[in-house]
């Protein structure tokens, strides 16, 4: 039995310190991405940004752009990563951006719903499929259902966040010296000076940029995930293999938390939880932890974000993706008494969906593309 | 969440020696029970035993089913010949230790084939099956396509011997105490065999290939001929 991994295609056959340096490479690419789309928004000057913005000033259009944004490009880590990029540039302000990064967190996890559907023609690994997936759906729910009344009207999270962000890089509303900015700021300049010398100016130049740097943080993100998840794949089949075995709530979390710190997707981590989950072999009980895990995990990405742009409001703004998911937890997993709600609920939807598959497609669209979309219109 | 940390063997690795655990566990089974037929072992003495290790090889298989979900889930389908491999062979592993208990339950009902005209035989066909466990084991650490062959043959002449040895019995003008259980035993035996053979053959070629394209001609060719 052939159990080398060497046959995996070529890209499986990279080794793995050559893959490791790609992963670096990628993410300083990231990074890049971030900082050119900074830059753009700086370019379009404050009427044109205001202009764009002023739609997001109402928290629940934040909070549905969020969702679709994040539903639109799959990836809560991308969406965040903009929304911090927006916020360094100036372009909206930490109480827009609340909202919307909550929002984010609604809107990812309509990927592992998705790969739910695909046992849609088996009744029984489907409920198992669609509860493992809506749990996490029910879970970011609840806890905005809770926090984002409680952040309006106190501004909690966001006060923890800024008080962080002072403890970290000292007082809030002033730019701070980040030393990745300055490793990213000679890329960007060449960015800029490309499209100047094409002829690309003023509000052109500023959207281009944009559209250069959500290409770049889009592309390096998919590789990045792509390739982490081949580099710690047999790392991350033992430790789930060992949580299945005799792990505990806080081990399946902080699991999920790692897996997805390092392939920078809440989804990749989610997604693994539903195959697995379908065929019976994880509970929903054990899958929830992981699942909380990956939504703190998918955090760091947007801290990373905020680094190369070297600003404290955009620092404060990851930091509140990081606090609102902590307290999610805090509030919705460790009493027990609420513990169960959202899997409750998810077993609720789920035997719901497993009698009449199209009621799935249907939550789908409603609760991921046609609720935000009317609170979208409704809101601005 | 050490697991992570630390490095260990990748994911097909870690499968493969779960199933090679198996099988030694199955070999652990089967030369106990054989003895408590062939020697004189104490019957309820290894009894114990066997039924514990025939447990060990449940919960093995059932973490093996589980594992080979994870596995797919995390790598993707690029080891899925594997895999099925793996699911197909442990299916048989499990089967082997119900053959075992099978022989076990005949030295439990009072046959005993200690002391006899052919027990040294029979000793030594038991010791010649033993060795072919160990023989699937490396095989299945280190495939090389010749020694699956080579195993196959001999798993295959054995089988023809065990059948003759059925048959010799089934037409013998020797009294049932003396046949019967010795049929019986040759029986669970070949089945043992044949499950170490379905093992090889698992690890050689999981699926029968479809040769989508020879049938074509061939249908071809008829209609032509017609």
């Amino acid at each position: 039995m052939n159990t080398s991994t060497a046959d995996k295609g070529i890209t499986g056959a990279m080794p793995t310190w050559l893959r490791a340096i790609l992963v670096g490479g990628l993410i300083y690419a990231f990074l890049v991405g971030v900082s050119a789309l900074e830059a753009g928004v700086k370019f379009m000057g404050q009427d044109t940004q205001e202009r764009l913005f002023e739609n997001v000033s109402n928290p629940l259009a934040g909070l549905c752009i969020g969702i679709l944004g994040t539903v639109l490009v799959q990836s809560s880590s991308a969406s965040t990563s903009v929304i911090v990029g927006l916020v360094a540039a100036g372009a909206i302000d930490i109480d827009t951006a609340v909202p919307m990064i909550m929002g984010a967190n609604i809107g990812t996890t309509v990927t592992n719903t998705l790969v739910a559907l695909g046992s849609a023609r088996q009744s029984n690994e489907f409920r198992r499929a669609f509860a493992a997936a809506t749990v996490h759906d029910f879970f970011n729910v609840i806890a905005v259902a809770i926090l984002l009344p409680l952040e309006l009207a106190t501004g909690v999270i966001s006060s923890i966040a800024g008080w962080l962000s002072d403890l970290l890089v000292g007082s809030s509303g002033s730019d701070w010296k980040s030393p990745i900015k300055q490793w990213v700021k000679t890329p960007v300049g060449w960015i800029k000076d490309f499209w100047s010398w094409i002829g690309l100016s003023g509000n052109t130049l500023g959207v281009v940029m944009i559209i250069t740097g959500l290409a770049i943080v889009l592309i390096s993100l998919a590789l990045i995930t792509k390739n982490m998840r081949q580099l710690i794949a047999d790392r991350v089949e033992r430790s789930m293999n060992s949580v299945l075995a005799k792990g505990n709530g806080s081990i399946a979390m902080l699991l999920g938390m790692v897996i997805t710190m390092l392939v920078q997707s809440s989804s990749i981590t989610t997604s693994i939880l539903i195959p697995m989950s379908a065929a019976g072999v994880i509970t929903l009980r054990n899958a929830y932890p992981v699942t909380l895990g990956a939504n703190v995990g998918t955090t760091i990405t947007a801290l990373l974000a905020a680094l190369a742009t070297g600003s404290t409001p955009a620092l404060t703004v990851a930091l509140t993706h990081t606090v609102f998911n902590v307290t999610g937890i805090l509030i919705l997993y460790v009493p027990p008494f609420v513990r169960d709600v959202p899997v409750y609920c998810a077993e609720w939807l789920a035997r719901i969906a497993a009698s009449r598959p199209v009621w799935a497609v249907g939550y789908v669209m409603g609760a991921f593309i046609v609720l935000p979309l009317i609170g979208v219109i409704v809101a601005r | 969440m050490l697991a992570f940390l630390r490095g260990g063997p990748t994911g097909l690795e870690h499968l493969v020696a779960k199933a090679i655990g198996m099988l030694g566990d199955s070999r652990h089974s089967f030369d106990l029970a054989t003895l408590a037929l062939l020697t004189k072992t104490d019957a309820a003495a290894v009894d114990n035993d066997i039924r514990e290790t025939d447990q060990r090889i449940s919960v093995a298989e059932q973490e093996l089913r589980s594992e080979v979900v994870v596995h797919i889930t995390v790598q993707g389908p690029t080891d899925i010949g594997s895999v099925l491999s793996l699911v197909l062979l442990s299916n048989k592993i499990e089967r082997i230790g119900a053959q075992t208990r099978n022989v076990l339950d005949l030295a439990e009902a009072g046959v005993s084939l200690t002391n006899q005209p052919d027990t040294e035989a029979l000793l030594s066909e038991r010791s010649v099956i033993s060795a072919l466990f160990g023989e699937v084991a490396e095989l299945m650490s280190e495939p090389d396509e010749d020694a699956l062959d080579d195993l196959s043959r001999r798993c295959a002449d054995l089988q023809t011997e065990q059948q003759n040895k059925i048959d010799g019995y089934l037409h013998s003008t020797e009294p049932g105490t003396v046949v019967v259980p010795r049929a019986i035993y040759q029986r669970y035996l070949k089945r043992v065999v044949a499950n170490l053979v379905g093992i090889v053959i698992a690890l050689s070629e999981p699926m029968p290939p479809t040769d989508t394209l020879t049938e074509d001609s061939a249908s071809s060719g008829s209609d032509a001929d017609g």
